[in-house]
């Protein structure tokens, strides 16, 4: 498995290079390689008051460059995943970066009971995406098993991981559950200066380096039973009392939010950019069929120079809310 | 002019062999470098030290220090001290600012602030510290026998 991560490694250096950007090895982001060596020499260069030039070379330093030890996890869901009680096999995503300057291994972790949410869901595994394609394929992607196939990044290499959960039957609508991975590096961590002698890629110490050479993330379940669905519909009255998208022209944009389902659709913010070609009529913003200020105050709409906003709030499962504004084609 | 430089060939020439033996021995330099950290003190107030490292890690701040000194019996004059950046370090400026660079693996030179990097377009940028590919530095005083002193820049592990 390690073997294919490091060829989707070098697939990503020759993209690169076909793409017309060329990297030095020691330019990436994590540093210069571990076991790298810096060699200093001084040349001196001068005359003789003979008249001869004479160049002298100082002594050569040389000290290596350790294997530092740093790992990122970030989770990389757009948002909250939806989910409905007794759902199975929910999938959150996670990334996980080898930030430090040497290949190295990463054992993980992943941890559905923590505090402060809602409810728990149940664990059901750990996948590495080794087919390196962001998505989760079952059967074919590996499942992780701890010690025997810790993914194994080099520096600035990252795997996409997906910790798969159950939501149980007890939660109801608008409950939140936090799943958290965590990564570790097998070499050692703990505070940032920590040196695990000897143990470095190339030869030299491996030294903890700022994120502790461990980091974890964590993404997040609700309950969704609420299902919004956006109707937007354009009508246009043209200057001289037809319906031609002509300059001139008013739009009138109707936006319905409707809410199927079950139980509230919680905090509803419906947002809509005012089309390229069209200035947007001051004041025309309505909600449920009453006019709304621009401004950014107590009513439910505002308008920021680029996008209508209407902060709908709480709509239960079944009903429907209508905001209207209205555009001049310029 | 045409004939000191023939004069100079000839001494070279006539020489050759004891030459280089005795230049080394006259112009010595001695190359250094330090690392500075952090470090806690009992007290827990913080204090930069500077140690001599073996081993560095990507970050690590370091100090070069060049020593020159005229060894030999005769005065050395006009000369300058190269020092081309380790590949794995990034240049971060020099103590005294009267070094010139050079950014193209010591083509041309000048001041930092006056040479431009092409950009892979083909435009032309200013350039940076971390353009130094060399610097150099051109000392004009005559250098008696015994006389010597040191030259510092910093440096960052890339």
């Amino acid at each position: 498995m390690a073997g294919q991560l490091r060829r989707t490694s070098k697939a990503a250096a020759i993209a690169a290079l076909l793409a017309g950007v060329s990297y030095a090895p020691s330019a990436s982001a994590a540093g210069t390689l571990a076991g790298t060596d810096i060699t200093n020499v001084a040349t001196a260069s001068y005359e003789t008051p003979g008249g001869t030039t004479i160049n002298v070379d100082s002594n050569p330093v040389v000290i290596k460059v350790d294997e530092l030890l740093d790992v990122v996890v970030d989770n990389s869901d757009p948002g909250d995943i939806a989910t409905q009680p007794g759902d199975t096999g929910k999938v959150l995503t996670f990334q996980v970066t080898n930030s430090g300057n040497g290949n190295e291994e990463f054992t993980l972790t992943a941890d559905v009971n923590k505090p402060g949410d809602d409810f728990d869901p149940t664990l059901v595994q750990i996948v590495l995406d080794t087919n390196g394609n962001g998505v989760y394929d079952p059967g074919v992607d590996q499942v992780y098993v701890a010690g025997t196939n810790d993914p194994a990044l080099d520096p600035d290499e990252s795997i996409t991981v997906f910790v798969i959960v159950d939501t149980p039957g007890t939660p109801t609508d608008g409950d939140r559950a936090e799943v958290n991975l965590a990564a570790v590096a097998n070499t050692g961590s703990g505070a940032p200066g920590t040196s695990f002698d000897g143990q470095g890629d190339g030869g030299g110490d491996a030294v903890v380096g700022t994120t502790g050479a461990d980091d974890d993330d964590s993404g997040f379940l609700a309950i969704q039973a609420a299902i919004l669905e956006l109707i937007k519909s354009a009508t246009v009255v043209d200057p001289f009392g037809g319906d031609k998208a002509v300059p001139g022209s008013v739009i009138t944009y109707q936006i319905i939010a409707n809410v199927t389902g079950s139980g509230n659709l919680i905090n509803l913010v419906v947002s809509d950019p005012i089309p390229a070609d069209t200035t947007y009529i001051a004041e025309s913003i309505t909600f449920e069929g009453t006019g709304k200020s621009d401004a950014t105050d107590a009513d439910e709409g505002s308008f920021n120079g680029t996008q209508i906003s209407v902060d709908v709030g709480t709509v239960p499962a079944g009903e429907s809310r209508t905001i209207t504004f209205r555009v001049t084609i310029q | 002019m045409i004939k000191q430089f023939i004069k100079g060939i000839i001494v070279a020439a006539a020489v050759f062999g004891g030459a280089a033996a005795m230049a080394k021995s006259n112009l010595m330099l001695d190359s250094e470098i330090f690392v500075e950290r952090e470090v806690t003190r009992q007290d827990g107030s913080k204090a930069t030290v500077l140690t001599e490292p073996k081993l560095v890690v990507p970050g690590d701040r370091l100090i070069f220090v060049v020593k020159y000194k005229n060894a030999g019996n005769k005065p050395a004059s006009d000369f300058t001290i190269t020092n081309p950046m380790p590949k794995a370090v990034a240049f971060n400026g020099t103590s005294d600012g009267l070094e010139t660079v050079s950014v193209d693996n010591g083509k041309s030179w000048g001041f930092l602030s006056a040479m431009k990097v092409t950009t892979k377009a083909g435009a032309q940028r200013p350039a940076t510290m971390s353009d130094v590919t060399h610097i150099r530095w051109n000392l004009k005083q005559t250098l008696a026998p015994g006389e010597g002193g040191k030259l510092i820049f910093r440096g960052v592990v890339k």
